[in-house]
């Protein structure tokens, strides 16, 4: 084995090796807040990194509607709805920016804000 | 058709070329085909570079870059998406570069090598571009998925590149 040939094999293993490491040793992205809309109002801003206990508060809607809302640390949904369709309920749980909980009903939207994002698509 | 020299003859050489080109082009199209995993346009698998490795080892760099370029040019317009035109051709010019350098130490006998590093310049040259056209940096977080993939696949492309070379002969 000639001496480039080593060079690019260790270049190459290098390269395998920091993508490896780089994919399982990324540190979480920080400072995720979950902001509680109702008809474009905001009623709660929650840090959910900080978060040490579960919580647990009910929305209601003009309407009547309630939904439970569940906020652990890091994460947060909507537990119980009185609302026809379930979606919001069938949601789970949120830890990330970019796909909000709603309740179409109840005008309801619980989405996180965090720096960035990811892109959902380009075209 | 005897020429006083080793080359080969104009024709031939002409010939040679077009075929190959076509060659990588139809491969191009068909690769085209299947979805892509990651929003950058034109990330695929790359089985076209076979001709690309097969044409710098053999017919030499600047042979090589015809191809190419003709390959990504017509590749763009038939596949009718002049969007991954840029892609292609900063991957493709940095593969290209990367095996210029890599063709000397790296012989034919070890192309299975040379292909999976070009693979990763390759990657490295098409997410240069998106994150110049998107102005941000952001798409530079792929780079590890595309590392993994490109060397998977510059693996299998260089393994099947250099048993080509071999059964066809140097000319």
């Amino acid at each position: 084995m000639t001496k480039g040939v080593k060079i690019a094999l260790a270049f190459l293993v290098g390269a395998v090796l920091a993508a490896c490491a780089w994919l399982f040793l990324r540190p979480a992205p920080g400072g995720s807040v979950a902001v509680v809309k109702q008809d474009g109002v905001v009623l709660q801003e929650i840090d959910l990194d900080k978060l040490e206990e579960p919580m647990m508060f009910t929305v209601k809607g003009d309407n009547g509607i309630l939904n439970t809302v569940v906020a652990e640390h890091g994460r947060i949904r909507v537990k119980d709805a009185t609302c026809p369709d379930q979606i919001c309920v069938h949601q789970g749980w949120i830890s990330q920016p970019g796909k909000p909980i709603v309740c179409l009903p109840n005008k309801l939207i619980i989405e996180i804000r965090g720096e960035g994002g990811e892109l959902d698509a380009v075209s | 058709m005897p020429s006083p020299d080793k080359r080969p003859s104009p024709v031939r050489r002409l010939t040679r070329c077009a075929l190959l080109t076509a060659i990588a082009l139809t491969i191009f199209m068909a690769e085209a085909q299947l979805p892509a995993p990651v929003p950058i346009p034109g990330v695929k698998l790359g089985l076209s570079n076979i001709v690309t490795l097969y044409a710098v080892y053999v017919l030499g760099p600047g042979d090589a870059l015809m191809i190419l370029l003709s390959r990504v040019f017509l590749g763009a317009v038939f596949s009718g998406q002049m969007m991954t035109l840029l892609y292609s051709l900063g991957g493709g010019l940095s593969c290209w570069l990367i095996l210029l350098v890599l063709r000397r130490p790296l012989d034919l006998n070890h192309m299975w090598l040379s292909s999976p590093i070009s693979a990763i310049f390759h990657n490295l040259g098409q997410l240069l571009v998106a994150a110049a056209v998107m102005k941000t940096w952001a798409v530079l977080a792929y780079l590890p998925y595309l590392i993994l993939a490109g060397v998977c696949s510059g693996l299998l492309t260089g393994m099947a590149a250099q048993a080509l070379t071999r059964r066809l002969g140097r000319r």
